[in-house]
């Protein structure tokens, strides 16, 4: 475990792109989680950031997130596809291999798995072409899908190459879901996995769930699921996980503190979480790959 | 079991039934051209309204595409000729464009001008793109979007009976089990068993056609291979023959150059010929597939008098495939 599978999430700093960007490789990250706000929200434009993150040197983790696309019909799963296909563009010119897909918490969603799992065909297939590769997420107040259970069962049911899993340990933490079901999931099949711990013991409701995500996450060693975070992370290296990790900590406090500040403590986090796991040789490292060229674009 | 019976799949969904023409983009068309004629293709018609040429021989059919809106931006480097379009024979070519879209595909914007074809199509790898042609037995797509040049002999012999056999296909690193998914669920394409291979090169996976026409071979690079330049897309072409001497045989007296030495060497499996200007090759196959394309190579050559019975004669006012 060291710091280049770790990659630091913008959405963690405050700032521009370009300053986020430059603290996180000033702390000594190698890459960085990025958000579809950091394309859009350029003020010079998405060409602009596309460069900077290109021009950064920091491999892309991942690029997140699409939003309710599954279960839906008639014009509403048309918008979503097109909704869609513009993040995978941009996905795709950002240099980034993965896409994070969230269970959806729409009430016009059908819980119909049948067409969950014909959706996340859809999606996957759409992502072939442009390199891309889907990690669905169990939001931990996701309407029909809400444990990494069941979003495992929809990717195995789905059986496509390029889905899998997205593992965010919030959710896992909030919905008190057992790890032991872990060895059901095939580590190769783990797209991505997101850490980031709380300062609050229980959230038993959805709008705890909400509100706890969006606004009070720490680094993990920084909040107080310390036990059960070293635990998934053991379960994880246990079962051959090999691919990245990002830190998904949304927090108040930390878009108001000097950018260095908070990279120090992502920093620090990483060194806490290697503390916790058994030495090993350094892990292959996956080289920096640019995305294939298309004219998707 | 019958093949009607209760949630039997249906393993051709689109009628798949051929390739009704390969497509190369290049901004040298002349150059590209004069090799495709040593090869045995004979220049038959030329686009009506942009710089596109259509050469024949036997069942196949080449568009060679110079259309500037059509080539892939230029990095600065020598130009390439990419292997550009596969064009599928399918029963109904707006049913399979819209199942593939409700599947995943991405569309193309059609750019057919007054009175053209609109030839619906998906992307495929890289630059790539897929159509879904559905006029190719009584009525051709050439008949309408292509004028024939004074002259030229519609229906040129194939050299030695060769025939569309297979596109060999780039993969990434780890990205097979990625394509087989695209085939296999678009186009209903399966994977051949491992182990079995047609002629020189046999790397990779082979999936082929539901129609048993056709085969894509999906390779990654080889081990050690990381900087070499690797991007995906379609590599080049393959062309079955029944006898892979007597092919060769015939190319090279038209002045066709095989690789002569190393792995690739010509065998009776196969040949490989070297690598002619803008990256451009070709790979014979001994084939199986020869009675097939004659028969459908026959097909295309009854005349077109039934097509008139369908009202549809105005569309063929200057006939390419009819021979008048």
């Amino acid at each position: 475990m060291d710091l280049h599978r770790f990659g630091m999430d913008t959405i963690t700093l405050a700032g521009p792109l370009e300053a986020k960007l430059r603290a996180m490789r000033a702390a000594g990250f190698t890459q960085v989680m990025l958000s579809a706000r950091d394309v859009v929200g350029h003020p010079d434009g998405d060409d602009a950031a596309v460069t900077a993150v290109r021009n950064s040197g920091l491999r892309v983790t991942g690029f997140q997130v699409l939003r309710d696309f599954e279960g839906l019909s008639g014009h509403l799963h048309a918008y979503k596809v097109d909704v869609a296909k513009s993040m995978l563009q941009m996905c795709h010119a950002l240099g980034s291999r993965v896409l994070l897909a969230c269970s959806s918490t729409s009430t016009h969603a059908e819980p119909d798995i049948d067409l969950v799992v014909a959706d996340l065909r859809k999606l996957a297939l759409l992502a072939v072409p442009l390199g891309i590769r889907i990690a669905y997420e169990a939001l931990s107040w996701g309407r029909s899908v809400n444990q990494y259970q069941q979003a495992w069962q929809i990717v195995e049911r789905a059986d496509r190459s390029n889905l899998g899993i997205g593992i965010d340990s919030f959710h896992i933490l909030a919905t008190g879901a057992k790890l032991d079901d872990l060895v059901d999931v095939d580590a190769q099949k783990i797209f991505l996995v997101q850490l980031a711990d709380f300062m609050w013991n229980e959230v038993p409701s959805f709008e705890d769930r909400i509100n706890t995500a969006r606004h009070f996450r720490v680094f993990p060693g920084e909040g107080v699921h310390a036990t059960d975070m070293i635990s998934l992370v053991r379960a994880l290296d246990a079962m051959g996980y090999e691919g990245d990790y990002s830190f998904e900590v949304f927090n108040d406090d930390y878009v108001q503190l000097p950018l260095v500040t908070v990279a120090e403590r992502a920093r620090q986090s990483v060194q806490w979480l290697a503390q916790q796991l058994p030495q090993r040789g350094v892990p292959m490292r996956r080289e920096l790959r640019a995305a294939p060229s298309t004219r998707l674009r | 079991m019958n093949p009607l019976d209760a949630g039997a799949e249906p393993t051709n969904p689109l009628g798949i039934d051929g390739i009704e023409f390969i497509e190369f983009a290049t901004p040298q068309p002349q150059a590209l051209g004069a090799l495709l004629q040593m090869m045995g293709f004979a220049a038959i018609a030329r686009h009506r309204s942009r710089e596109v040429m259509l050469y024949r021989q036997g069942p196949m059919n080449i568009v060679v595409n110079a259309d500037t809106q059509s080539l892939p931006a230029s990095d600065g480097a020598a130009p390439k000729v990419s292997l550009s379009a596969m064009a599928l024979r399918v029963a109904d070519s707006a049913f399979a464009w819209k199942r593939a879209l409700g599947l995943g595909a991405w569309p193309i914007p059609t750019r057919a001008s007054a009175m053209e074809l609109n030839i619906p199509g998906i992307h495929g790898v890289g630059d790539s793109l897929i159509y879904f042609v559905d006029r190719y037995k009584d009525l051709s797509i050439y008949d309408v979007d292509f004028v024939r040049l004074p002259g030229a002999d519609a229906h040129p012999p194939a050299v030695a009976g060769l025939h569309f056999f297979g596109i060999v296909q780039t993969v990434e690193d780890g990205r097979t089990a990625d394509w087989i998914d695209f085939y296999r669920t678009l186009l209903s394409f399966s994977v051949l068993p491992g182990g079995q291979y047609f002629g020189i090169l046999p790397k990779g996976t082979l999936m082929e056609s539901p129609c048993h026409s056709f085969y894509l071979q999906l390779i990654e690079p080889p081990p050690g291979a990381e900087d070499i330049d690797w991007d995906e897309r379609l590599l080049r072409i393959g062309l079955g023959a029944p006898d892979i001497h007597a092919a060769t045989q015939a190319l090279h007296e038209r002045g066709i150059v095989f690789i002569d030495h190393g792995a690739v060497q010509t065998t009776e499996r196969g040949a490989l010929t070297q690598i002619y200007p803008g990256g451009v090759t070709f790979e014979l196959v001994v084939s199986h597939l020869a009675d097939a394309a004659q028969g459908r190579s026959a097909a295309r050559s009854e005349p077109h008098e039934a097509a008139s019975q369908h009202g549809k004669a105005a569309i063929h006012a200057s006939p390419i495939g009819s021979g008048a």
